[in-house]
């Protein structure tokens, strides 16, 4: 018997999609894999570099660098090459060579497209008692908007869509991955980057046209008053500039390495998986890797909070009305 | 076999024990401080991410180093 408190849980939308998603996992990502697992890499013939590597590696099959869960893309390129592939340079064939190298902004393309299939269509027709998508799409944006205007305040407002799209964005990319077959655009570091890139970019903008030219050299100098604020302004300028371009390294790299080891993590866990059930010689595995699913279901909507809060943060810094707010790092 | 494959490993366990404290450190205040005023507990609990999301940067920083180092052991 199902307690009806429970009864309503399963019943619950978000329940049944995180089922599906479990379930899917359980059925096509650990045989994928295990076909991947069977096949051993093919010795690295191409680069030169990697080959003295490899004999001190003393297991044979494993390639080097990141380990990620089959995807679409990979098992696409598996196809055309004839054997699994991971990485773009194990690769000959052009077209398998390509998309490995783009999986990064080919997994983006779909999530953006996917955002907005889900945005236009909540707005398409939009009623005042909602049905369910604008609601869900509605109940986004006003959270969004209430958490990001309540640290930004009134006059950081016009900034939200900006953020909130960030979140949304980093969100979905972060939670692509534990879709089986998909990939989380975010484990490359090029993806986070071009993100911290865009945040670093807009708020030096932003910081020029609020405070002037002169306004943000004297600020980045330390807004030196008197004569000792002057004479240490030359010691205080490079210390601020470091600082200032210190911030999308580290939005970038905060990003791509907890994603990335979550994704190695799972990984990891999925081969564990198969190699305790690889006596059987059947493509079957145990799921491992459910747990570190649930665990990273946690850190994907937290690190896209941390990034978008950070963002948020350092447009509030460049607000005149913060200017004397206490720095952030 | 080289000294990459000690010190990596090593050094990432260090950065995570430096970085069990200070979250430990931060996130016990904060408790503290939400148990103390439960009606500012939002705004405690933004500060308590950023500043865990800069502790527990420290540590990114030493595995994606490990990750770059990777090819050498």
């Amino acid at each position: 018997m199902i307690s009806p408190h429970l009864r309503s849980w399963v019943r619950h939308p978000a329940f049944s999609i995180v089922a599906l998603i479990f379930g899917l996992a359980l059925l096509f990502g650990t045989p994928i894999l295990a076909q991947h697992e069977d096949t051993p890499a093919p010795p690295h013939a191409t680069s030169v570099s990697d080959q003295e590597a490899v004999p001190a590696h003393g297991e044979g099959g494993h390639e080097e660098g990141t380990v990620h869960p089959p995807t679409l893309v990979s098992i696409a390129a598996g196809l055309i090459e004839g054997h699994a592939v991971h990485e773009s340079k194990d690769a000959v064939h052009p077209v398998a060579r390509f998309i490995l190298r783009y999986q990064a902004p080919i997994f983006s393309l779909l999530i953006i497209i996917i955002l907005s299939t889900l945005c236009i269509l909540g707005a398409r027709s939009m009623k005042m008692i909602p049905g369910p998508l604008q609601n869900l799409v509605e109940w986004a944006l006003e959270s969004l908007d209430n958490f990001i205007g309540g640290v930004l305040g009134p006059e950081g407002r016009r900034f939200v869509p900006f953020l909130g799209t960030l979140f949304l964005y980093i969100y979905f990319q972060n939670v692509f991955g534990l879709i089986p077959l998909m990939f989380t655009p975010t484990s490359m570091i090029e993806s986070t980057a071009s993100l911290a890139i865009c945040v670093f970019l807009y708020v030096q903008w932003t910081a020029v046209r609020m405070n002037g030219v002169v306004g943000y050299l004297r600020h980045l100098a330390g807004d030196p008053q008197d004569l000792t604020g002057w004479l240490m302004s030359p010691l205080l300028f490079p210390l601020h500039v470091i600082g200032e371009l210190a911030r999308p390294l580290s939005l970038s790299l905060r990003l791509f390495g907890n994603m990335m080891g979550e994704e190695t993590l799972i990984a990891v866990f999925i081969g564990l998986g198969i190699t305790v059930l690889s006596f059987t010689h059947l493509p079957i595995g145990v799921p491992l890797q459910v747990p570190f699913m649930f665990l990273a279901l946690l850190t994907t909507l937290i690190q896209a909070l941390v990034f978008t809060l950070l963002s948020t943060i350092y447009f509030a810094l460049v607000l005149p009305h913060s200017h004397h707010e206490e720095e952030a790092h | 076999m080289n000294l990459f494959a000690l010190g990596l490993p090593l050094a990432l366990g260090l950065a995570a024990l430096g970085s069990g404290v200070g979250l430990g450190r931060a996130i016990g205040g904060a408790m503290e401080a939400m148990g103390r005023q439960p009606e500012a507990i939002p705004r405690i609990q933004t500060a308590m991410i950023i500043g865990a999301a800069f502790i527990e940067a420290l540590t990114i920083y030493v595995f994606v180093s490990l990750f770059v180092f990777q090819a050498k052991f």
